[in-house]
């Protein structure tokens, strides 16, 4: 728990992951940079490689293209990290859930690698900004 | 003045074409249908698209239980037309010749169409997945009628193919 703590006490810095999200998740992740909600103010801020990141934003219901490369990006994020389920699709593959190329929401694709991953949720189709930031504070309360 | 180059068209294709196709209909004013057999479509589509100078719009793939149906868009654009050129390959031999390795405007959709219904294409030169997953199992062809989503499971994917 210590290790946890002290690895959550920064700034957190945010990898952006899109594995097969309609886009309009992407678009709205980018709304919290603007000065209106202005993150960077806390601190959290996105960065360019999932090496450098605490906290990994999916967005998009996986389907079979996107699962081993989501999962290798997983790989390459230094542990603890914080997964954040992002959208409607992110928790439970949304709309897309029975269609023949899904292979199911964030959480299960990514317990089959690690079950002890930490997983955050934001429901929404997209996910208010005031949401977004709630999920970010409530995961960083839960570790 | 439209109408009555409309009426040319119908004219000219029903004389050059007429010992290859089994009917053609005008309902509109600028849309021909035309239902070919198989092994004559290719032929009747190449003509078309380079010596009619029609443009390709689309070619479409649907399942009609009997077979599948492949429709070619083609559109006269000086006459302002727009051609269909349908025909259905029967379940029992799914294949047809590939028009895409003579014109490269063909070679993408050819390629969708196989891989979501599995009509083979004789002759075409690049036959790699489009659109599936490089792991989706192989012999599934999701836009068929008969396909329900419990045909392919997480056991079925193979990711070893998709080159991570």
């Amino acid at each position: 728990m210590d290790i946890l703590k002290k690895s959550f006490k920064k700034s957190i810095w945010v990898f952006h992951l899109s594995t097969a999200a309609c886009n309009n998740c992407d678009i709205e992740v980018l709304e919290l940079l603007t000065p209106k909600y202005d993150v960077e103010r806390f601190g959290i801020k996105l960065v360019g490689s999932p090496r450098h990141a605490d906290a990994l934003l999916v967005c998009g219901s996986v389907n079979a293209h996107a699962k081993p490369r989501f999962l290798e990006v997983y790989r390459q994020t230094p542990k603890p990290c914080l997964v954040v389920a992002f959208g409607s699709c992110g928790c439970s593959s949304g709309i897309f859930r029975d269609s023949y190329s899904i292979v199911g929401p964030v959480d299960k694709v990514l317990k089959e690698e690690d079950p002890d991953a930490k997983i955050v949720y934001i429901p929404g189709c997209p996910p208010k900004p005031e949401a977004m930031i709630e999920g970010i504070v409530k995961g960083l309360e839960a570790v | 003045m439209a109408k009555k180059n409309n009426q040319k068209v119908m004219k000219n294709l029903k004389k050059k074409l007429k010992k290859d196709i089994i009917d053609i209909v005008q309902p509109r004013e600028n849309r021909i249908y035309m239902r070919v057999k198989p092994e004559k479509a290719p032929g009747i589509v190449e003509y078309l698209f380079s010596k009619y100078k029609c443009k390709l719009c689309t070619a479409s793939g649907m399942d009609m239980r009997e077979g599948i149906e492949i429709i070619y868009h083609l559109a006269k654009e000086d006459e302002n037309m727009i051609i269909n050129v349908k025909t259905l390959i029967p379940y029992s031999k799914l294949e047809i010749e590939s028009i895409g390795k003579k014109i490269k405007a063909f070679r993408w959709i050819e390629r969708e169409i196989n891989e979501m219904l599995g009509v083979k294409f004789k002759g075409h030169p690049d036959m790699r997945r489009l659109l599936l997953a490089d792991s989706f199992p192989k012999g599934k062809y999701p836009l068929r009628k008969n396909f329900k989503n419990s045909d392919v499971t997480d056991e079925d994917y193979d990711y070893e193919r998709s080159g991570i």
